[in-house]
């Protein structure tokens, strides 16, 4: 029987900050975040609603104009306790003296749990790329890493095997596969296992018999070719190779138990699949975590029966690396004493595997603990073994040697990796590879497209980071962009690799990822448009329709969408918060559901100006209009908010945590050394592991 | 053997011991079962140009008629309840967030753990699984957090299983387990393995709390019960001893394919096999605490895509929020109007679907509808205006003779936190309160 839950809000604990004489971990501060942040802002700062920093107003008279009239769009939702709190919260903890940043406190204690793309990773390093991984059936499956689209087709049941292949734009009038178990037949009428073309690929899933079979790929009964990605292969006594793959139904059916992981929750206004608060392990987990790593300790057994005489040496040695640290000798007792597979599958399941320590020893992070956390901050796996040697060796005890390994790191190829994955998400372009499209409407925007997209979005990322200028500058008003064949085929522009724009688009802005995100299945939507600009790259927040707000009027189908939307700003009751959303999402209108430009919408010119006002903040009453998409990612780019949201958003994507005002002062000690260092994210990379923050431990 | 290309079959293929059937009965007297059934973007009701709703049965407590979108829940009238007059308190920040997150907890900000979670931890907590929660495309575009109904610890929502075939695997593994037929009573070499490595963890779990503070502790906790539950369930199934087997019919995921579950068209079929498969792992006394959540709140389901369906139309794409932001009038001519009244009463007839399916299987002296507990919801009341006022639940099913069916029950106004409250008292789990605003079980709704 379960102890009676506490009604605690479940945000940030940081156990009190050392400087600041008021605990923003208190109830009233996270009531407060909830019910009146986004009206009156972070500090109280106002926008929306009016300032309350250093109000002059008592507690009294705070907590009747809240029970009274707050929400101002609702009121009477917070009375009694509520209103106590959170005037009490406002009076004491919205001051500039409270509020001071004398220092940056240190961070709670968390352990955070390896996300699905963080275990796949680790898996990947400590097993290498022959463990059993994902079966990717589809781009969605394995967005994060090695995709069915670039790497390989892992056997995908016990007793049938799916094949996929790339055309590569080349048009065939047939593909089959011939092999051992069907004669290797050279024509389809003969046996052969034909392929069909869908989205862009020849697939195919046919039962075959269990055993270990070899084949070969047949284009237009012709030509006989290896299959790119087969699990592995065989020379085939001609100086050739033969694919091969082996099927076996022994024990369970082979299931992707790495995809059986649930996803991670993102709480709302929260992009990223890092928040460790939310990510809760539950009987679903738990079971996936078991199969996952019978798999992998079965696979890896016989190596390590070879390399270990004993269990306790392969646990001491392997442990290590599973653990991110050394065992304790209660450990080594404790796994030593099982089968050698037993022992990898129990340390597999451990939460010593399963989370990312970050506890620390009296206020500070371990050796192994910073390690780990600057393994998976910059490069998204598990820390090397020269990594955690160098732990070993007291040499991330200071922040030269941190800086000095940070710097390292930077320069491995994963970290391309990581901005890529950190500017994806945070721009909601994951989501082009899932966005349901018309398919009468958008011909061709199959899931070869898509997954393209998504990798222009990831490549300009890393790009502007690693080769260009590294600011937000350039990733918002860039004018180029990363195609690869199938992107540089969708837009309808010759080239690859770097591309010049055309002077329509601008930085990401321009990407089909984003824009396609950001639309319906058969229209554009300015108001997701605009909201997506406000929060993902303002972190601004506007509060949801009041209830009974009424409905959207009707759709009159011979007017474009800014004609139709006209309605919300006309009426009085949307304007409030619409002048904020629509005139932003209108600039984005020359690009269609898919991200494709287009000069004209039901016939009529586009007019896609619009009016960026209020960037720095809602309800100072600034105007920036603007008339293309070049201007208004020029507004943007021009603000000290983008800035400031953009590390918001980084801290939360790395350190995987729902801000409270317990990580402001965190929060402006990096912005400052952002600025400091003219914008250069690689610096910013490089100084979020130098922050006292970091590494500090309450 | 499962295949997205074949049948799912968790009995007559591959009949297998089930030592828990039988074993954890419920008490005589409460409800065996409960199934929440969740739809997104309210209902027909009043519309804001004040024309009454199109979706509440009017009439008094006996005598009550049904309206036309809840036609298909005609043959099971006098096993359903209706209700008028439930609110879940002040529509608050954000109606549809808003309403999702109290919708199973009854505490505004989902600041609770939901009703479903509750009873996982008491009347479910020896069941093989606390509680199985299915979806059928609740997860699209990487929806998660206020989209998902169901709440673990405060503020923390976890996600449904949105793969059919998956969840199937995992309630019914296949070819493994093969411990428990025959009765032979030592469990097998793969049972042994596994329960010593979840021995190993909840040590290190135990060992990792020291080190911690509440909130971090508190994570450890719901990871332990985790891994508790999975060890119980795999000691009952390897242990053998002889259980009866439980077979039943097939499950038709043909074609579900990773790549297909979040195609719309494939949606109908999806929320299909997640319904018989909880009927299923109910009926083999798997869990006795379920959630079906179909889509979630301000959805893209382009509903106009379900052949076979009067809202078909290929050449044009009708969202379930988007119909339901049908304007101020009940005005069939419009469009929008038109689709949500279709979709309330699609909606209505996937409920009939599960009722059948429950009221088809024998169980003591009736049928598993019988002993069952049915909750319908969704997050807000009509879908135009918001509203979370006099909310559109159905309970279904007799609860073992606990609840009085066949009624139209007006509240006036009373918090929705009491009919969760009634469902836990009918349940067997006679918690003095639920959430933050139940004032007691609702009157005359218990036997």
């Amino acid at each position: 029987m379960r102890a009676a839950w506490v009604v605690a809000l479940v945000l940030a604990t940081a156990c009190g900050s050392e400087d600041s004489s008021y605990d923003y971990t208190s109830k009233g501060a996270a009531l407060y975040q909830q019910m009146c942040q986004v009206c009156h802002g972070e500090i109280g700062e106002g926008g929306l609603g009016p300032a309350l920093l250093d109000t002059k107003k008592s507690h009294k008279q705070l907590e009747n104009v809240i029970a009274e009239r707050m929400p101002a769009n609702n009121p009477g939702q917070c009375t009694g306790e509520c209103a106590t709190e959170i005037a009490s919260f406002i009076k004491d903890g919205l001051t500039s003296s409270a509020l001071r940043c004398d220092a940056v406190p240190p961070a709670p204690r968390r352990l955070r749990l390896l996300t699905r793309r963080e275990y796949r990773a680790t898996v990947k390093d400590l097993f290498g790329d022959r463990a059993p991984v994902m079966a990717c059936p589809r781009a969605t499956d394995c967005a994060f890493r090695d995709t069915c689209d670039a790497g390989t087709c892992e056997p995908t049941a016990c007793d049938a095997q799916t094949f996929v292949f790339d055309p590569q734009g080349r048009n065939l009038s047939s593909v089959h596969v011939a092999g051992s178990f069907n004669n290797w037949a050279s024509t389809i009428a003969g046996g052969g296992l034909a392929l069909t073309y869908s989205s862009g690929l020849w697939v195919g899933t046919f039962a075959i018999a269990q055993g270990s079979h070899q084949y070969k790929l047949v284009l237009e009964e012709r030509d006989w070719i290896a299959d790119p990605r087969a699990p592995s292969s065989q020379p085939d006594g001609f100086g050739g190779q033969n694919s091969a793959f082996t099927l076996s139904c022994s024990g369970e059916v082979a299931r992707d138990a790495i995809a059986s992981l649930p996803a991670e929750s993102r709480p709302s206004g929260f992009p990223f699949d890092t928040d460790a608060d939310s990510a809760l392990v539950t009987a679903m987990h738990v079971d996936a975590y078991l199969a996952a790593a019978e798999q992998l300790a079965d696979h890896a057994a016989p190596e390590l029966s070879k390399q270990f005489t004993t269990t306790r040496d392969m646990v001491e040695q392997v442990g290590k690396r599973v653990f991110r640290r050394p065992l304790t000798s209660d450990e080594v007792s404790k796994y030593g004493d099982l089968e050698m597979a037993t022992a990898l599958h129990a340390m597999l399941v451990s939460p010593s595997f399963l989370y990312r320590s970050e506890i620390g020893d009296n206020g500070r992070l371990t050796g192994y603990e910073v390690a780990t956390a600057l393994s998976y901050t910059l490069l998204g796996t598990t820390p090397s073994d020269e990594l955690l040697a160098a732990a070993g060796r007291g040499e991330l005890g200071d922040a030269k040697g941190i800086e000095r390994h940070a710097r390292a790191l930077l320069d491995d190829p994963r970290a391309r990796d990581q901005i890529g994955e950190l500017v994806l998400q945070w721009t909601g372009g994951e989501a082009v590879l899932t966005a349901e499209k018309r398919r009468d409407l958008f011909p061709g925007f199959d899931d070869a497209t898509r997954a393209a997209l998504a990798k222009e979005t990831r490549e300009f990322a890393a790009a502007v980071v690693f080769e260009g200028s590294g600011t937000l500058r350039e990733l918002l008003t860039a004018d180029y962009t990363i195609l690869d064949a199938t992107a540089a085929k969708f837009y309808g522009v010759s080239g690859q690799g770097k591309v010049a724009y055309d002077g329509k688009r601008a930085g990401l802005l321009g990407h089909a990822s984003i824009l396609a995100a950001t639309a319906h299945s058969d229209q554009t939507s300015p108001i997701r448009r605009g909201l997506f600009i406000r929060r993902n790259f303002l972190c601004q927040e506007l509060p949801p329709p009041p209830p009974f707000a009424g409905g959207v009027p009707d759709v009159d189908p011979n007017a474009t969408t800014r004609e139709r939307f006209a309605m919300h700003t006309s009426n009085p009751v949307c304007a409030g918060c619409h002048r904020y959303i629509d005139g932003v999402g209108f600039g984005l209108e020359h690009f269609d559901p898919v991200g494709r430009w287009r000069a004209t919408e039901a016939g009529k010119p586009i007019d896609a100006s619009g009016n960026l006002n209020d960037v720095e903040r809602l309800g100072t009453g600034t105007d920036a209009p603007y008339a293309t998409l070049p201007e208004l990612a020029a507004a943007i780019a021009n603000s000290r908010a983008a800035q400031s949201c953009f590390t918001r958003q980084y801290l939360r994507f790395t350190r995987g945590m729902r801000e409270t005002l317990a990580q402001r002062c965190g929060r402006l000690w990096l912005e400052d050394k952002l600025e400091a260092a003219n914008g250069d994210l690689r610096e910013l990379v490089i100084q979020a592991v130098l922050a006292p923050d970091f590494v500090r431990r309450r | 053997m499962i295949s997205r290309r074949h049948l799912l079959a968790g009995g007559a293929a591959a009949a297998f011991a089930l030592p828990f059937l039988r074993k954890s009965r419920a008490a005589t007297g409460t409800a065996k079962r409960l199934i929440i059934l969740y739809h997104p973007d309210g209902v027909p009701g009043v519309s804001s140009s004040g024309q009454p709703s199109e979706w509440h049965p009017t009439g008094s407590e006996t005598q009550f008629t049904l309206p036309p979108v809840l036609a298909s829940l005609q043959p099971y009238r006098d096993k359903c309840v209706f209700f008028r007059g439930l609110s879940m308190g002040p529509a608050d920040v954000g109606s549809h967030p808003g309403g999702a997150k109290k919708l199973l907890t009854a505490v505004d900000g989902g600041n609770g753990i939901s009703i479903d979670q509750r009873l996982a931890a008491t009347v479910g907590s020896g069941d093989p699984f606390r509680s199985l929660y299915l979806g059928a495309m609740a997860k699209h575009n990487n929806a998660s957090g206020d989209k998902h109904i169901s709440y673990v610890a405060p503020g923390i929502s976890q996600a449904p299983d949105d793969d059919p075939v998956a969840a199937f695997t995992r309630v019914f593994p296949t070819g493994g387990n093969t411990g428990g037929t025959g009765g032979t009573t030592t469990p097998d070499s793969r049972t042994m393995r596994r329960l010593s490595v979840l021995d190993r963890a909840k040590s290190d779990l135990d060992a990792l709390r020291g080190k911690l503070g509440d909130t971090e502790r508190t994570k450890l906790d719901l990871h332990l019960d985790a891994v508790r539950e999975v060890e119980r369930r795999i000691q009952g199934l390897g242990g053998g001893g002889g259980g009866a087997t439980c077979s039943m019919p097939a499950i038709d995921a043909g074609g579900l394919a990773p790549a297909e579950l979040y195609k719309a068209e494939r949606f109908p079929q999806i929320l299909r096999c997640q319904i018989d498969l909880m009927v299923q792992a109910m009926a083999c006394g798997l869990t006795r605490v379920g959630v079906i959540q179909g889509s979630h709140h301000t959805s893209e389901l382009i509903m106009s895509r379900f052949m076979g369906t009067p809202m078909y139309d290929p050449g044009f794409d009708m969202r379930s929020h988007q119909a339901s932001h049908y304007g101020s009038n009940h005005d069939v001519a419009h469009r929008e109007y038109r689709d949500y009244k279709l979709q309330a009463t699609w909606w209505a007839e996937q409920l009939a679907y599960l009722l059948s399916q429950l009221a088809a299987r024998p169980e003591d002296n009736g049928t598993m509808l019988d002993h069952s507990l049915v909750l319908y919801c969704t997050e807000v009341c009509d879908g135009n205006t918001h509203g979370h006022d006099d909310m559109p639940f159905i309970l279904a099913g007799g609860g073992s003779g606990r609840i009085r069916t066949g009624r139209l029950f007006d509240y006036g106004y009373r918090r929705h936190a009491d009919l969760l409250l009634s469902i836990a008292h009918a349940m067997g789990d006679t918690v003095g309160n639920f959430g933050d605003s139940s004032s007691g079980v609702l009157p005359n709704l218990l036997a």
